[in-house]
């Protein structure tokens, strides 16, 4: 076996751990009771969600997101990158077989997404409000998912990064479900709720 | 463990539901929502960013129920409870953070900080941590229902009274306050005095409604308090009396709490709940959009500016019928910036103005809506909540506002009767000719 057969088997391992992680948190917020709201609406909660998960996610939707601007952006980018460097470890296998193009556009997001998260963490260390809200998982959290994308970078780069690619892929799914990187568990609950709530009484939507 | 932090854990787990236990995890400690919050903007300091107060509760529950919270706290910013870290709690749940959801609108996760709020101040009521006076006040909210029969007969003679007064001001003798009218459409739940009576009763005359005065007010400080068993004991009552008379609809005085109680929370605590729950500012809205409410805003010449409650606006969706309400009944509306949903909270609510010992926070906690006033120039600021009119009362003397501050149905009173007067007058002065003829 080779060693980026190795490798490869390292991150199904991982990928598996990351989902029964993932389905143990699930599971944990499921189990917890969930009390509709049973109050006569003002409006459609499902125009509320829709706008939870679309335009209120443009950063000129929210007065916060408007003076934080960059920073918002920044933090938009770096999530794409996520999706990017995702998508880079599911077609990893047939590098080789990829047009140009694919290749030109994966080493263009996973770079964007890996200079978005530097600048997240010199923010974290350099900005007094960010560190005074910041524990070591946060601080951590960043900087893996961060390697993880520069790893991805240099993958697309060149295919000699392959193991160092998996490696950092293995890592960030295992820590997927354990660190501050779970929020991304529970986003799609949350702006839900938040979709429903006003949505429901005619505020958003 | 002690017992009173075993007790307090109790409680807060009774409250972990889905939408809480998605607001606690999925906080990514951004930071983005630290000016959206009028507790920091008014003191810019790490400690009041929304974020931050959520974290006096997070730690704890990640200690109980994170993994990593369980094995190295450190690492996750997990930590025990101790008693000492409730009466922290308190000053946060209380007396930092008005539940007013200004955060939430403004967080990318939208993590529903308040909602963790009401879980700490649920688990500080269990184990008498809540501010005393806001346990008082439910408390007799409850035990004036208990002795009903004792307050009964004064509260009907203080109600006569006010009806000689209404009579006055409209110089109709027909003119009515009734009280337990079995069979009456509508149940108007008012607040304590009779700031909230008067001007309602002198619209219901005008509209012609069937209505019937409840007798109980529409505060309940057991929803500030986030005590189930006491806000429902006290929404009990109201509804209650709905069934007894067989209303079909309970409208509220301008309350913001007492909105969110009987209009969103009510119809989840009761099995049957058969009547429409509206605010007395939809119902004006409608009036007016009727045609069924004479008014003119020349009685109302002053510039005016409207604060919208937290309560009503942002999280019960009354944006537009203060406004349709205010076009009609002044002549110099000017909006707040921001408002609507993204207006600032008054720094009162949620019970904070009851507080008499938290005076000083809340009036630093207000400094962001005095500088909203000052912007508008307005002279009078509209509120349709009798806690922010205290509060934007109290802010006025305390910076040297100059500005007074009303109710939004005193307006629509005012634009009424002086159109009536409008009406009337020509027709008094062709019965006078015509009687100086005779």
């Amino acid at each position: 076996m080779s060693a980026t057969a190795l490798w490869g088997w390292i991150v199904l391992i991982a990928l598996g751990l990351s989902m029964v992680g993932t389905g143990w948190r699930l599971h944990g917020l499921l189990a917890r009771p969930y009390r509709p709201d049973r109050a006569q609406p003002r409006g459609r909660g499902w125009r509320g969600v829709l706008y939870a998960f679309t335009w209120g996610m443009m950063p000129w939707a929210k007065e916060s997101t408007r003076h934080h601007f960059l920073p918002y952006v920044r933090g938009v980018l770096f999530h794409i990158g996520i999706f990017a460097t995702l998508a880079t470890l599911a077609v990893s296998t047939w590098r080789s077989a990829l047009p140009d193009w694919i290749a030109a556009a994966g080493l263009a997001l996973t770079g964007i997404g890996a200079v978005g998260g530097l600048i997240g963490i010199l923010m974290r260390i350099f900005d007094e409000r960010l560190r005074a809200l910041s524990y070591p998982d946060d601080y951590a959290s960043v900087v893996l998912v961060t390697l993880w994308q520069a790893a991805g970078v240099a993958f697309w780069a060149d295919p000699q990064w392959t193991a160092t690619f998996y490696g950092l892929s293995a890592l960030t799914l295992i820590a997927i479900p354990l660190t501050k990187i779970r929020h991304c568990i529970y986003f799609f609950f949350s702006r839900f709720f938040f979709g429903l709530f006003y949505g429901r009484r005619r505020v958003l939507g | 463990m002690s017992e009173l932090v075993q007790q307090a854990l109790t409680a807060f787990e009774k409250s972990l539901d889905r939408r809480l236990l998605a607001a606690l995890e999925v906080c990514a400690r951004c930071g983005i929502c630290a000016e959206s919050c009028h507790v920091f903007a008014a003191e810019p300091e790490a400690r009041n960013a929304p974020a931050a107060k959520a974290e006096a509760v997070r730690r704890f529950y990640r200690r109980l129920h994170d993994p990593l919270g369980r094995l190295f706290p450190w690492w996750v910013g997990a930590k025990d409870l101790s008693e000492a870290d409730l009466d922290e709690l308190a000053e946060i749940a209380f007396g930092a953070c008005t539940l007013c959801r200004r955060c939430t609108m403004n967080c990318p996760m939208g993590v529903d900080t308040a909602l963790i709020m009401r879980a700490a101040r649920a688990m500080l009521t269990a184990v008498g941590k809540a501010p005393e006076m806001l346990t008082q006040l439910a408390d007799a909210a409850i035990a004036r229902e208990e002795n009903l029969e004792f307050f009964r007969e004064f509260y009907i003679d203080q109600i006569r009274e006010l009806e000689r007064e209404l009579q006055e001001r409209l110089g109709d003798p027909s003119a009515r306050i009734p009280i337990e009218k079995a069979g009456a459409e509508i149940l108007y739940v008012a607040l304590s005095g009779a700031h909230t009576i008067l001007p309602a009763a002198i619209l219901f005359h005008a509209v012609g409604a069937d209505w019937t005065l409840s007798m109980f007010e529409a505060a309940n400080y057991g929803y500030f308090l986030a005590d189930l068993q006491r806000a429902k004991a006290i929404a009990k009552r109201i509804v209650d009396e709905a069934r007894r008379l067989g209303v079909k609809e309970i409208v509220l005085a301008e309350c913001g709490h007492a909105y969110t109680v009987l209009r969103w929370e009510a119809p989840n605590w009761f099995d049957d709940f058969p009547f429409r729950v509206r605010s007395i500012i939809e119902v004006a809205a409608e009036w007016i959009q009727q045609g069924r409410l004479p008014l003119d805003p020349s009685a109302n010449p002053e510039p005016v500016t409207y604060h919208d409650s937290c309560n009503l606006g942002r999280n019960g969706g009354l944006l537009e019928e203060p406004r349709i309400i205010l076009r009609a009944v002044v002549q110099d509306f000017r909006e707040m910036m921001p408002n609507r949903a993204e207006n600032f909270c008054c720094g009162g609510g949620a019970g904070l103005v009851a507080i008499p010992e938290w005076y000083e926070k809340r009036m630093r906690a207000g400094r962001r809506k005095v500088e909203q006033i000052r912007q508008t120039g307005a002279q009078i600021v509209a509120a349709s909540c009798d806690n922010c009119r205290l509060q934007l009362g109290d802010l006025s003397d305390y910076y040297g506002l100059g500005i007074q501050v009303s109710g939004l149905m005193d307006l629509v009173v005012k634009a009424y009767l002086a159109a009536r007067e409008r009406v009337q007058a020509p027709t008094l002065s062709i019965q006078a000719a015509a009687q100086a003829r005779v």
